[in-house]
């Protein structure tokens, strides 16, 4: 019951906003209370799947286990710090405020996508969750309506869209596989179940294709284009969402296919995962340094860090899968800091241009020192979550022996570590010389959710609760297989 | 094997004898599609019989190509038509001497003497007439390689008679993807090689514009009249191709008998009537093409025969 | 050879002529110079990929795929265009001639290319189908696959772009014929539905575009390129 309330809640709270009459005056309100809501169902079902196992609302339909509880939990935290946000931030950037509320109706809307994405349990209907958060987050990224925001848009459908068809295939190949195999029942578990019989062609062309297709969503190196973009000209709350969250998602429908693709093809899959991995940490790690925009450059990092999940998943072994896990939690919460930190920066300054932002911590403390935690918290210092994770990857690769693929990660890590804080060391530190044209008052919403993100991301780096702990190591324990 | 002679020479005189009234039945219908009245079917068998009884005039600058080439071109068509199956479902006697390659080769050769001539007397506008049938031509060029050798491919021969057989042996073979996307290559191409709308228009009178008339713009009396004339028997027997290859063998004869070959004839004509209809439906809907836009009418023929065979591979 | 499995084969063989035809629609929407012209070969496209769901599902007698044509059939030919023409106003897609990246002939033969690639691509899936009674299916899907991506990336108009998009999506159900008729109806519905609120979405975004930029030219809007 709790699942289904999970999905419906935010297209209720959609309609009403889009209602005219109600959502010109209180669309915040219900976002945010919806969101809330969201979040305390969201805890609700984290605990009866730590206590059960799994969770069935629909069998063959809507169920959740630890790994699908662990994204529900990050979608729906991010939500709710975005939506705080963007109390403070929308009313302030946004031209015409009587549109604001388009924007809730979507943010729910959006949302709805991405909660449906872990709770689904068929892979035709997570295909076409997938395809929504797609389609219901275009218009949040065009919102602005600037030149920029609308090509960002429409590179972000075109090439998003275009995955998903390329995924479509593979899902069909997999759905062929599986009936091959003399399965019945188009979900995870059962596709997990007649495993072993499946062709191991089919399975490769499938998981090959969605990995690709699915790729140019999540951003992965090459079809990552649109990710900077679209990352970037978004309202910064939404891209909060994007980066930290809509990506991980996608992610996790990848993650899923691993423990099948292990039993059908051994290693191959992991080791595409593995190369695939690698290679976007790596042009990441070098595409970092080259940026104008630092909303951009949290952009990048995103394509680095879901670059750096997969080669976790790909390094194979519960270690590694656990660092994996971890980084999801980890990443999703510093990268959503980041575009909070970035979004203040944006309303101080009202510029985007690296270059011409200097000396920041001297005009507006807050604003320098929050974009001065985020960029060391995403680049990987100790002692911050990101680092940790990080750590705990690398280190599960040399226990593995996979040397060589360890020693290339922990060298586009110490590019990207660089690179990110070359750019934020100019922006922060220095002497200022350059009249701002931005307000300098930062509103209170943005400020506290600013607090509390920074409170996991530091402690985290430190401690993992005990909950916290066991739900991660549940979930490696599924990409496992 | 007397019979097979005497069917051959038959072959011959219908394709000779009914060519032109091709021409005729297809000027007429154009024109009583757009409510014209039009000159009569037989107007052709007219214009040929003034020109033999015309004098002949022949520039001094020109050559023995410009005298031989009508020849060639009259007798180029009666040479293929030896060879292809007109009215009969089995070879007749001298249908040995080639395949399909080689009568598209005999066909080729009387073009490219008709090409030779336009160039030889320094007319203006052979030379430009010249020029855009060979634009045609080499663009044609590729389509009738690529149709034939998915042809040969399907049928595993070159053979015309035995290619026919294989469109309705069984009949579901008929509905073949291949087949159904090599007619539609072949009727394109029979529109640009025969000069028809779109790519030339064969009634239009405007040098200019011209593209296979203006070759033969130089000829009068005789030559003028093989030109006309050899140049109806090659659309006639290119049709003939067409129906009878490339569609269906129905309606030919099947055994050496005269009956069945005396119910042939009507039986092609009335198939090839079907084609004028077709023909004049294509004609009177569409427009001219500019010159550069006949290279994407071509091209897309190209597409098509490719995609025949395409999708033979596809289905095996 | 008893009536029924001439039936079946003349059935196989009219649905490889469906699939011809959807190959060929789809080379249309490579060459094609307007904007309509391309949404027509799409209608076309559309109408085959029907035709061919209801062809398989006549002998053996099969509801699903029926019912997959005919949720096709409304879908695609009849509802989108419409859907089109609500969001997208008129001047931005009538009479236009497209601008694209390489010209007509060389658009075509890439996309032969692409096609025969295509087969090569299939090849070790169609090992594993041999004896799928529509297996000829699989290969086409995959070149309209390749084929739609292309036109995404030639195309610089908004609504062809969308068009090579829908043209991708076509091209898996295509495919999904020969190897996944057993497909949850429900599932196909949802897609069917999906598919509209895509071109919805797109419909509104180019909509946008046109009115605060002033162009659908999409591939001209490069304020983000860096480097």
């Amino acid at each position: 019951m709790t699942l289904i309330a999970i999905i419906i809640l935010p297209l209720i709270a959609s309609v009403l906003c889009w209602i005219a009459a109600i959502g010109k005056r209180v669309a915040a309100p219900i976002t945010m209370v919806t969101f809330l809501t969201l979040l305390a169902l969201a805890v609700r079902v984290a605990f009866q799947v730590s206590a059960n196992g799994q969770l069935v609302a629909i069998p063959g339909w809507i169920e959740a286990d630890s790994l699908g509880t662990l994204i529900l939990l990050l979608v729906t935290i991010v939500g709710v710090l975005a939506c705080f946000y963007s109390l403070g931030y929308m009313p302030r950037t946004t031209h015409d405020k009587g549109l604001l509320y388009h924007y809730y109706g979507n943010l729910n809307l959006f949302i709805f996508s991405m909660v449906a994405v872990p709770v689904v349990v068929g892979p035709s209907v997570a295909w076409l969750a997938v395809e929504f958060t797609t389609l219901l987050s275009v218009l949040l990224v065009g919102f602005e309506s600037s030149r920029e925001a609308l090509e960002a848009a429409w590179k972000y459908a075109m090439i998003t869209l275009t995955g998903a068809s390329i995924a479509l295939f593979g899902f069909l190949i997999l759905f062929w596989g599986m009936r091959q195999a003399g399965g019945d029942s188009y979900t995870w578990a059962g596709l997990q179940s007649v495993a072993p019989q499946m062709s191991p062609v089919l399975m490769k062309t499938a998981f090959l294709t969605i990995l690709v297709g699915f790729g140019a969503k999540v951003g992965l190196v090459p079809l990552h284009t649109w990710l900077p973009d679209a990352h970037s000209q978004a309202p910064t709350p939404v891209c909060a969402l994007l980066s930290g969250v809509e990506t991980t998602a996608v992610l996790y429908v990848i993650l899923r296919l691993l423990p099948i693709a292990h039993v059908v093809l051994g290693t191959g899959g992991e080791r595409w995962a593995l190369i695939f991995g690698l290679f976007s940490v790596g042009i990441a790690a070098f595409l970092l340094i080259q940026v104008h925009d630092y909303k951009r450059l949290f952009a990048f990092s995103t394509v680095e860090h879901m670059g750096i999940i997969l080669t976790a998943a790909g390094l194979g072994g519960a270690a590694a899968h656990y660092g994996a896990m971890y980084q999801i939690v980890s990443h999703a919460l510093t990268k959503s800091l980041c575009f909070f930190a970035a979004g203040t920066v944006l309303m101080v300054t009202g510029t985007r241009d690296i270059v011409s932002v200097k000396g920041l911590i001297r005009r507006s403390p807050i604003a320098g020192s929050a974009l001065l935690f985020g960029g060391l918290a995403i680049a990987g210092a100790p002692p911050f979550a990101v680092f940790l994770g990080e750590f705990a990857i690398l280190k599960a690769g040399m226990e593995q022996g996979k040397y060589l693929a360890v020693a290339l990660l922990a060298c586009f890590l110490v590019i990207a570590f660089f690179g990110i804080l070359l750019h934020i060391n100019r922006m922060v530190l220095g002497r200022s010389n350059v009249e701002f044209s931005g307000n300098r008052g930062i509103p209170w919403p943005c400020v506290l959710t600013l607090a509390f993100v920074a409170i996991p991301v530091m402690v985290f780096g430190v401690y993992v609760p005990q909950p916290l702990h066991q739900i991660l190591m549940r979930a490696a324990l599924i990409i496992g297989g | 094997m007397f019979a097979r002679i005497v069917f051959n020479i038959v072959q011959v005189f219908v394709v000779m004898l009914f060519a032109p009234l091709l021409a005729g039945t297809v000027s007429r219908l154009k024109e009583i599609v757009q409510s014209k009245h039009g000159p009569s079917i037989f107007q052709p068998y007219r214009d040929i019989w003034k020109l033999f009884h015309k004098r002949e005039y022949i520039s001094e600058q020109s050559s023995w190509i410009f005298r031989f080439t009508p020849i060639i071109v009259f007798v180029t068509p009666i040479f293929v038509a030896l060879l292809i199956p007109v009215l009969t479902s089995y070879p007749l006697f001298f249908a040995f001497m080639g395949d399909m390659l080689g009568g598209g080769f005999i066909l080729a050769l009387g073009g490219f003497f008709a090409t030779l001539a336009a160039v030889d007397t320094g007319n203006p506008y052979g030379p430009m007439g010249a020029s855009r049938t060979r634009l045609v031509g080499f663009l044609a060029e590729p389509v009738f390689m690529i149709v034939f050798f998915t042809v040969s491919f399907v049928a595993g021969s070159t053979i015309p008679y035995i290619v026919q057989q294989r469109w309705v042996n069984p009949i579901s073979n008929f509905f073949e993807p291949t087949h159904i996307l090599v007619m539609l290559a072949f009727y394109m191409l029979i529109l640009a090689e025969g000069g028809r709308i779109p790519v030339d228009n064969p009634s239009g009178h405007f040098e200019l514009a011209m593209i296979d008339e203006s070759k033969g713009l130089e000829y009068s009396g005789s030559g003028a009249a093989l030109m006309k004339w050899g140049g109806e028997m090659k659309f006639f027997v290119l049709i003939c191709i067409f129906l009878n290859v490339l569609v269906a063998p129905w309606g030919l004869a099947r055994t050496i008998s005269v009956k069945e070959l005396a119910i042939a004839i009507p039986l092609v004509l009335a198939k090839v009537f079907l084609f004028v209809l077709t023909l004049v439906a294509v004609e009177c809907s569409l427009a001219k093409l500019r010159l550069f836009r006949i290279s994407e009418f071509l091209g897309a023929a190209f597409v098509i025969s490719v995609a025949a065979m395409i999708a033979w591979v596809f289905a095996v | 050879m008893t009536y029924s499995t001439q039936a079946a084969t003349i059935l196989t063989q009219l649905n490889a002529l469906a699939g011809a035809f959807f190959l060929l629609s789809t080379f249309g929407m490579v060459a094609t110079r307007q904007v309509q012209g391309c949404l027509r070969f799409f209608i076309l496209q559309s109408l085959f990929l029907a035709s061919s769901a209801v062809l398989l599902g006549l002998h053996p007698l099969s509801w699903h795929l029926i019912g997959v044509g005919i949720i096709n059939f409304i879908n695609k030919p009849i509802i989108i265009p419409w859907l089109l023409r609500r969001t997208i106003s008129e001047e931005v897609y009538k009479r236009r001639e497209i601008t694209q990246a390489l010209n007509i002939p060389i658009s075509l033969l890439i996309a032969l290319g692409l096609t025969i690639s295509a087969y090569y691509l299939a090849a070790p899936l169609l090992q594993v189908g041999a004896g799928l009674p529509a297996l000829i299916n699989l290969p086409i899907g995959v070149a309209t696959l390749l084929l739609g991506a292309y036109i995404l990336t030639v195309r610089r108009e908004a609504v062809p772009q969308l068009l090579g998009l829908l043209a991708m999506e076509n091209g898996a159900f295509f495919a999904s014929i020969a190897i996944a008729p057993e497909l949850h109806l429900f599932v196909e519905l949802v897609v069917a539905f999906d598919v509209l609120i895509a071109v919805f979405v797109i419909g509104v975004l180019t909509r946008a575009i046109h009115e605060n930029i002033g162009t659908t030219n999409v591939g001209a809007l490069a304020a983000l390129k860096e480097e």
